[in-house]
């Protein structure tokens, strides 16, 4: 069979490539241009080479951000992967449950960050707010405006009920596409509930947690709206992730050339993690 | 030119009146465009194209199973090498005092490693 070669589809893609080209590759090409040099607007730049990576690596205030927003990261997926694997496995699978169970979960996903955020910054309030109050007449000496643990506390409770959702719905997925047969067998081997888990359900899930996990990464490791209602990065710097930090230079102290060696570390960063995940998933595909 | 007139040549001629250059519009002048910038750009667009050239005479992409255990392309080895040389340069600005061409050098060795092993 003779295929025709037909390459006019290409000016199709044409709109796409604008649109990218204006939201994304310019941005870039204007941050790298922007890591080098020294502003202070009017369009007047100075050359500084790679003065501003140097200071950023060096910077005690850059290693503190990051090395926040890893243990951060860290915590959340070490809470919300357990977490939402518990939930979507004592989830209903057929029934009138199931519908209720899945829009109950789907809920906190549909409500914006920022939204989140003064939620859970008014729940949280130490004299009106429900959580806070509560915890303080229970004999807590909670405020997470002015203790730093508490501060970290609510943050990563707040991420907790915003996205373990998330993981519940890609794990309740993978539950339901394995086959019943799978089932029988482990009972007619006299499988116990464990055994079950470890050696049907957890490989089987593998694909769909290795997801999980990348998006859960991603979204922690680049959150910004939800610490920046809830704390502001306070108290002092005690939640000051990396991209508040970055916000906090680029436009609090307008100190663009800095701030982009920075987002470009950042970006790079995020990259490696990304191809790092891609690659595991990809890794027993048989890719042509 | 292009790139010459969009950045003050040093802090004394800050605020002076610039002389325009036959291509310097203001549209662009806000993306502070200067050579070293640009041919870093323009080493990522050669690089595509010796890819889509490369394709083009030996089609497929050549995948293979690499050191990593990873199943990789020319694309693939591509990417590694472009992030690994990013990384190398920030270490060797980040950890030593030497000349960063150094890591340029280091960089385009461990590129060809990737795209011989990996």
């Amino acid at each position: 069979m003779n295929k025709t070669s037909n390459q006019k589809a290409w000016f199709f893609v044409i709109p796409v490539f604008a649109l990218v080209a204006f939201n994304a590759v310019v941005p870039l090409m204007t941050v790298v241009n922007y890591s080098f040099q020294e502003t202070f607007g009017s369009n007047v730049f100075q050359w500084e080479g790679t003065r501003w990576f140097k200071e950023i690596l060096h910077s005690e205030r850059f290693h503190s951000s990051l090395g926040r927003q890893f243990i951060f990261t860290f915590i959340i997926l070490l809470i919300q992967l357990p977490l939402g694997i518990a939930i979507a496995l004592t989830m209903p699978k057929k029934g009138w449950g199931v519908p209720v169970c899945l829009i109950l979960m789907s809920m906190p996903l549909l409500i914006p960050w920022n939204v989140v955020g003064a939620m859970w910054n008014i729940f949280a309030l130490p004299d009106i707010g429900f959580l806070g109050n509560s915890l303080n007449s229970l004999g807590f000496d909670y405020n997470f405006t002015q203790q730093s643990g508490d501060a970290w506390f609510t943050t990563i409770l707040m991420d907790v009920w915003h996205w373990t959702s998330l993981v519940v719905l890609l794990s309740y997925a993978g539950l339901n596409s394995i086959q019943p047969a799978y089932y029988q067998a482990a009972e007619i081997d006299g499988a116990g509930r464990w055994d079950i888990f470890r050696y049907i359900e957890l490989p089987k899930m593998k694909k769909v947690l290795t997801l999980a996990i990348l998006l859960r990464f991603m979204d922690s490791f680049m959150i910004y709206t939800e610490p920046f209602v809830l704390t502001g990065g306070g108290p002092g710097n005690a939640t000051n992730f990396l991209s508040l930090d970055l916000v906090k230079m680029a436009l609090g102290q307008f100190d663009l050339g800095p701030a982009a060696a920075m987002s470009l570390i950042y970006f790079l960063i995020v990259l490696l993690m990304c191809w790092v995940f891609y690659s595991l998933m990809m890794k027993d595909e048989g890719r042509t | 030119m292009i790139f010459t007139n969009l950045y003050a040549s040093s802090w004394s001629t800050v605020g002076e009146p610039k002389e325009k250059g036959l291509f310097d519009f203001d549209f662009i002048t806000w993306m502070a465009w200067t050579w070293p910038t640009a041919s870093f750009f323009i080493f990522i667009a050669l690089c595509i194209t010796v890819m889509y050239f490369w394709e083009k005479k030996v089609p497929g992409g050549s995948p293979r199973k690499g050191i990593l255990t990873l199943n990789t392309t020319r694309g693939d080895r591509l990417f590694v090498s472009l992030l690994s040389a990013a990384f190398i340069h920030l270490a060797w600005l980040g950890l030593t005092d030497f000349n960063l061409w150094i890591a340029t050098f280091l960089s385009s060795m461990f590129a060809i490693f990737v795209f011989k092993y990996v």
